[in-house]
């Protein structure tokens, strides 16, 4: 059946594709009332030609994402983010795709694989397939980026710290399920002579980033949420917010793009400081947001709400707290509340839409619920419960990040509440992630609210840190052009917009009504 | 210990004497319950039974509070003094209150109530329990400014924990002084001295924090201060393993790291 509905998807997916190509890769707008200017969907592959321009849009099923290139448009020819600098073929580009938010959308990925049977360098055998090991022709050793967007990340273990010396982790960890077998691969796994252990995660957004990388509210010497050191820019000296990467584990754009020439890039030298300048410099001035919604039309109107679209990115304070009400996660002045009907049947289906996202917005504003179990939350002073609302977590100004350093364990890897398939009888879906079961040490405190044996997808921050109390914690990243760039959660688990608010709701058994889940997906579509 | 620079003198001190065990007065109740959560209409109320009496312990407000709530799925050490104020959420109110998270998991500490009319709260809370008018509820976690240009004296500072409690969120505003003032006179010596306590119950009962962690916290406070970038002095780490004996009145202050920065 999966076959069947594998090859089915593969035709669509091949016609379509063709017909893209047939119209020269135009899309018809994506509505009546806001005609949406002439958009492309355009794949742009390493050592292409051309470049960026100052101001892109480009359609996705939920609208059309906006695409600010501030510091104006940038030639592809030579620069280091576009080239090929690596031994496999990739770019940075390769995997932070303008179409898709600059990451990389499930659509994107299937429609690579389709356009060129599996050669695209995105799934070169290093990270894009589920283990370096396995033939890479056949789509299967590719599953878990094919059907869910991940990357393999493989990280030492033990963990390193910043000068390369192994840490002494307050846990022992053992592999309990091993579906892509690369974690106890001989060469590639966890008993090898190198030790590694791999993880399946999404690329991120490589845009706004002055958000993540601030040096406001909540950067200090001391991490806010443990009291131990933050981590330096190497360069600067100074301390970072730790918000790059599902891991924190790069303290700085340079040291995240020194990484990625590394590993995904299989780069053998390191990238000169030109090149370093470069791609940092680009990724600093490229802004991403939902600009156009399928059903409330233009999200950029003047007068319109201040958070939508690209230039409010462009506009916004990094690293202020908007958890309050005078500056707001996402500012929406109280527009769109209650608008008018009556103006036929086009304008009331929009103006219906617009209070739909407005509506989404006070849910993830004021819907309190009781926020339990989750470290990095409940452990730093609010208690455990907690009666708070969406915006307690998801509390920077325009991005919904968190201000103070954000790896938090939600449950999206750790056991209770990662999803699992499902095992029994009368079913045939097989496990796809790798499951570990970590043992705390006895000489240190149990986890708060996992105790001292603790099974998860993805260890997260603690295969860096190799905390206990880091196990399964995940850096919370930007809501922003999350409709240009499904799957969601770091490994993928949530489809759909739709999904992450289900997760949310069983997760903290919140009670939404299907009103509030409709007007919170709306809402987070809209950003 | 490994991590601990060379230079670094290790000193084991030791305090002669046994704990003592007498009564705490009157009106103090030190115990070791699990907390109970009420919702109310607003924010909800944190209480705690001990001896058939019901005692508000705190309110969820946020990061900054003096006293932060305590976590259900594990027992809490209440150190407190009662209070005649009216009750809050039908709980005696104590004040001073000092809660400590016991470690261990206890899934027995699960009670979750419900708001009722009778139980809500008289006043405006600190924050709600949504979006905050655009400040922290109290300014206790501030960090202190640095002087400018600051006399290079010898400057102590005291750096205290919960009961069993290690380095935690409440320690980046009580740690940066620290850092600052060690930076701006370009410190020579950082002498750093851990402790543990223990704590008389009102049952007479007495809690001893665990061995070793006066050796702990003193060294994790010298890691701390050199992954935050103070390399420059030599630290002498020593501790204090005995306990001092408790008097169930003032046990908390006993838990902590004593720091000496030299010019």
């Amino acid at each position: 059946m999966k076959l069947l509905v594998t090859l089915v998807w593969g035709l669509l997916c091949t016609v379509a594709v063709q017909v893209m190509a047939a119209e020269d890769d135009v899309l018809a707008p994506p509505h009546a009332l806001y005609p949406a200017p002439k958009v492309t969907l355009r794949w742009i592959n390493p050592g292409e030609t051309g470049g960026l321009a100052a101001e892109g849009s480009y359609d996705n099923n939920q609208g059309q994402l906006g695409v600010l290139n501030a510091g104006g448009a940038v030639t592809a020819t030579g620069h280091p983010f576009f080239a090929p600098l690596g031994s496999n073929g990739r770019a940075c580009i390769s995997c932070h795709q303008p179409q898709d938010a600059m990451s990389l959308s499930l659509d994107s990925i299937r429609r690579q694989w389709q356009v060129t049977q599996g050669q695209d360098p995105i799934f070169a055998a290093v990270d894009g397939a589920n283990c370096p090991h396995l033939p890479q022709q056949d789509p299967a050793s590719h599953s878990l980026l094919l059907d869910r967007g991940l990357f393999r990340v493989f990280l030492p273990w033990p963990p390193r710290d910043a000068a390369g010396k192994a840490i002494e982790p307050e846990f022992s960890i053992e592999v309990v399920r091993d579906p892509t077998g690369c974690n106890l691969h001989p060469q590639h796994g966890l008993h090898s002579a190198q030790p590694m252990v791999s993880v399946y995660r999404r690329p991120r957004p490589a845009a706004n980033l002055k958000y993540p990388t601030h040096q406001n509210f909540g950067v200090s010497s001391f991490i806010g949420k443990n009291g131990l050191p933050t981590a330096r820019d190497p360069d600067t000296g100074k301390p970072t917010s730790m918000n790059l990467m599902a891991d924190a584990r790069a303290p700085s754009l340079r040291a995240q793009a020194a990484d990625a020439a590394a590993t995904h890039l299989q780069r053998l030298a390191p990238l000169t400081k030109a090149q370093l300048d470069a791609i940092v410099a680009f990724e600093g001035q490229i802004y991403v947001a939902q600009q156009i919604d399928r059903q409330a039309g233009s999200l950029i109107e003047p007068n319109g709400p201040t958070a939508f679209g690209p230039r409010a990115l462009l506009k916004g304070e990094a690293g202020v707290l908007g958890n309050n009400t005078s500056r707001w996660v996402f500012p929406m002045e109280g527009k769109w509340t209650t608008l008018s009907r009556g103006n036929g049947a086009a304008q009331d289906a929009r103006n219906a839409a617009r209070e739909s996202i407005a509506r989404g917005h006070d849910v993830f504003m004021f819907r309190t619920f009781w926020i339990r179990d989750s470290m990095h939350l409940n452990s730093v002073g609010l208690g455990n419960p907690t009666k708070r609302t969406c915006a307690t977590c998801h509390g920077m100004h325009m991005t919904g990040m968190d201000t103070a350093n954000g790896w938090m364990d939600i449950g999206s890897t750790n056991l209770p509440w990662a999803r699992e398939a499902p095992l029994n009888p009368w079913t045939t879906q097989k496990p796809e992630m790798p499951l570990f079961k970590l043992t705390c040490r006895n000489d240190i405190a149990p986890h708060p609210f996992l105790g001292r044996v603790i099974y998860t997808q993805d260890p997260g921050r603690a295969l860096i840190s190799g905390r206990c109390n880091d196990i399964g914690t995940i850096v919370m990243q930007q809501l922003r052009a999350l409709s240009a760039r499904a799957p969601y959660f770091s490994n993928g688990s949530a489809h759909s917009l739709r999904d992450v608010v289900d997760f949310y709701d069983r997760r903290y058994n919140i009670g939404y009504s299907e009103l509030e889940k409709q007007d919170l997906a709306n809402f987070l579509g809209a950003l | 210990m490994k991590s601990l620079q060379r230079g670094i003198t290790l000193l084991l001190a030791s305090v002669s004497g046994a704990a003592v065990a007498a009564m705490p007065d009157g009106a103090q109740r030190n115990f070791v319950a699990c907390p109970i959560v009420r919702d109310t209409a607003s924010v909800p109320c944190w209480l705690a039974e001990y001896e058939g009496e019901l005692y508000f312990l705190t309110l969820q407000t946020d990061v900054s509070a003096p006293v932060n709530p305590p976590m259900l799925g594990h027992k809490v050490l209440v150190e407190g003094r009662r209070t005649d104020k009216p009750r809050i959420c039908g709980g005696i109110v104590l004040e001073p209150v000092r809660l400590s998270v016991l470690p261990t998991l206890d899934a027995n500490c699960n009670q979750l109530l419900p708001a009722e009319a009778q139980y809500n709260l008289t006043f405006e809370p600190p924050r709600p329990p949504g979006p905050s008018k655009g400040r922290l509820a109290f300014n206790t976690l501030d960090v202190q400014q640095a002087e400018v240009a600051p006399q290079r004296v010898e400057k102590h500072f005291s750096i205290g924990y919960d009961f069993e409690g290690r380095v935690g969120f409440k320690h980046p505003a009580l740690l940066q002084p620290v850092l600052d003032y060690a930076l701006a006179i370009k410190a020579t010596s950082i002498d750093i001295e851990g402790h543990r306590g223990a704590a008389l119950l009102s049952d007479g009962t007495i809690l001893n924090e665990s061995p070793q962690l006066a050796q702990r916290r003193a060294q994790q406070v010298a890691e701390l201060l050199q992954g935050a970038g103070l390399i420059g002095p030599r630290y002498t780490v020593r501790w204090i393993d005995a306990a001092t004996a408790p008097n169930g009145s003032d046990d908390s202050p006993q838990r902590r790291v004593d720091i000496t920065v030299k010019p």
